[in-house]
């Protein structure tokens, strides 16, 4: 019934594709209020398998608390979140199996290697004893971490840091991936490796990435969704945006009065 | 294996890589250790003595449960310091999203928290107890008494285990939970002395009192509702170190 609902989510926002599976992620009118203050108004959004979406928008715009919504660390005020047809907020537990998170800052544990590390994150997120040698091995592989393997998390380089925050994310091939500002603070060499990293990572699952960074979504994004004072200002194909800077600038200098004539 | 045990498995293995875990074990057994070997010397002089006196006292009540008795006083201080970085330390290192976002519930994680923390203020609780019973080797010990002492001060640092849980989940300083959690300790352990020094006698007070509840432990007495009143404080504690992840949740 659940993964009824969210495929006629899915359908409502696209009725010219019908023939597209259940969306992995699903917001349905998603507001997050905190003291008064709107942070997140009515948003409604999908995202289907092999999709990367680029959440884009100013500082303060309301990403990292949609993003935060979306793995469930936050609980929205009204609305409801699906993971794959589950009820974020029914269904915790087995919803956020299925979910791969890296919050702006890596969550990193700095008295581990990066094996030991990875090896507790597999584990936690229910992977088996026997398979974890294997998520592990691949993880790193995927991440190119295998010379920092034996090496603190605490005494790796920003670079490194983050790939390691991404390896966890991915290291249980989660269905959803949510990666909060992933390129922040990396050269534009380690950037350009993490785009390549997420354009393939995205053939197997769902990706939602959030920046303000407009050359991250150019280069490694399907599709855009414009957040501006917590409201979903535009979400489109990133082919059918022709001039994202221009729409972006545009949408992020409107004004309170603007917005609410819009 | 239970998402809870492989938290406490990580915390516990996170404790032993650094210095701290280490440093308190080392203090605290010089401490315990420099105790015992002055009060073994001097029961050692004054067991001639004794050996004349009907009914005199023995190396469980002259080394033993003073010993234990000077521990519990430790414990309110190396407990804090044990679980101050539990959950204020992950969220000071932004990593408490690790365990937020996974398909963890929030009291299995306090529990994990709990158990990891535990693990430490244990471990120190056996150390203490192997010097007395090192001397049941040269001499009859009561095993029923210190038995009764180790379980009274395994649940009493539970108790303080939890409290300190429960001061890390509201704060993300680190300092300030320890702070806190001495405070409350300390309370708790002195409200019964506190209040018989004012001249109160009065019986909530004294059930409240950590230290009405340990004493008949060190005399050997276990009684249930001094092993309920461990059980509630530490099930109360852990819950409100829970109410506090489901507030991070709702409140960010």
């Amino acid at each position: 019934m659940r993964c009824g609902l969210a495929l006629r989510l899915h359908c409502r926002n696209n009725p010219d594709e019908m023939n597209i599976p259940a969306p992995v992620l699903s917001l349905s009118h998603v507001s997050r209020r905190l003291s008064g203050n709107t942070i997140v108004e009515d948003l409604s959004l999908d995202v289907p398998r092999g999709v990367v979406l680029g959440l884009l928008g100013v500082n303060g715009a309301g990403k990292s608390t949609t993003l935060r919504m979306m793995v469930g660390m936050l609980t929205p005020s009204t609305g409801t979140v699906f993971v794959e047809g589950r009820d974020l907020a029914s269904h915790p537990q087995l919803a956020r199996r299925g979910i791969g998170y890296l919050p702006e800052e890596p969550p990193l544990h700095g008295e581990l290697t990066v094996e030991e590390y990875l090896r507790f994150c597999a584990r936690l997120h229910g992977i088996g004893r026997d398979k974890v040698h294997q998520a592990v091995e691949q993880a790193i592989a995927r991440c190119e971490l295998g010379e920092m393997r034996h090496r603190l998390t605490s005494l790796l380089s920003k670079g490194f840091r983050q790939r390691v925050g991404l390896a966890q994310a991915i290291i249980h091939e989660p269905s959803l991936i949510v990666l909060d500002e992933p390129a922040s603070g990396l050269d534009p060499i380690q950037a350009l490796r993490l785009r390549e990293l997420m354009r393939s990572m995205a053939k197997d699952c769902a990706v939602v990435l959030s920046t303000h960074v407009l050359s991250d979504v150019l280069a490694c994004c399907d599709r855009v969704a414009i957040l501006h004072r917590g409201r979903l200002r535009k979400t489109a194909p990133l082919s059918e945006i022709a001039a994202l800077e221009s729409e972006f600038v545009r949408i992020a200098s409107e004004s309170p009065s603007m917005e609410s004539a819009a | 294996m239970s998402g809870f045990l492989l938290i406490a498995r990580n915390d516990i293995k996170r404790q032993f890589v650094q210095p701290f875990a280490w440093v308190v074990l080392a203090l605290t057994c010089a401490l315990l250790a420099w105790q015992f070997l002055v009060a073994l010397d001097a029961y050692l002089r004054i067991v001639p003595k004794l050996a004349n006196v009907p009914n005199s006292q023995g190396a469980t009540d002259l080394i033993a449960i003073p010993l234990l008795r000077s521990l519990s006083g430790l414990l309110m201080l190396i407990v804090p310091l044990a679980t101050m970085r539990s959950l204020a330390g992950e969220r000071r290192n932004h990593s408490l999203p690790l365990l937020l976002a996974a398909g963890i519930g929030n009291l299995r994680i306090v529990l994990g928290k709990f158990l990891g923390a535990y693990a430490l203020v244990a471990l120190v609780v056996v150390i203490a107890l192997a010097m007395p019973l090192a001397l049941h080797f040269g001499t009859d010990m009561d095993l029923g008494r210190l038995a009764a002492a180790a379980l009274g001060l395994l649940l009493y640092a539970s108790a303080l285990t939890a409290i300190g849980i429960a001061c890390s989940a509201w704060t993300s300083h680190p300092a300030l939970a320890a702070a806190a959690a001495l405070v409350i300790g300390s309370f708790l352990a002195m409200l019964d002395m506190g209040a018989r020094f004012q001249g109160i006698d009065n019986a909530l007070i004294n059930w409240l009192s950590l230290s009405t509840h340990l004493e008949p432990f060190l005399f050997g007495l276990v009684a249930s509702v001094d092993i309920v009143y461990f059980l509630l404080l530490t099930t109360l504690a852990l819950l409100f170190a829970g109410r506090r992840l489901d507030g991070l949740r709702a409140h960010g």
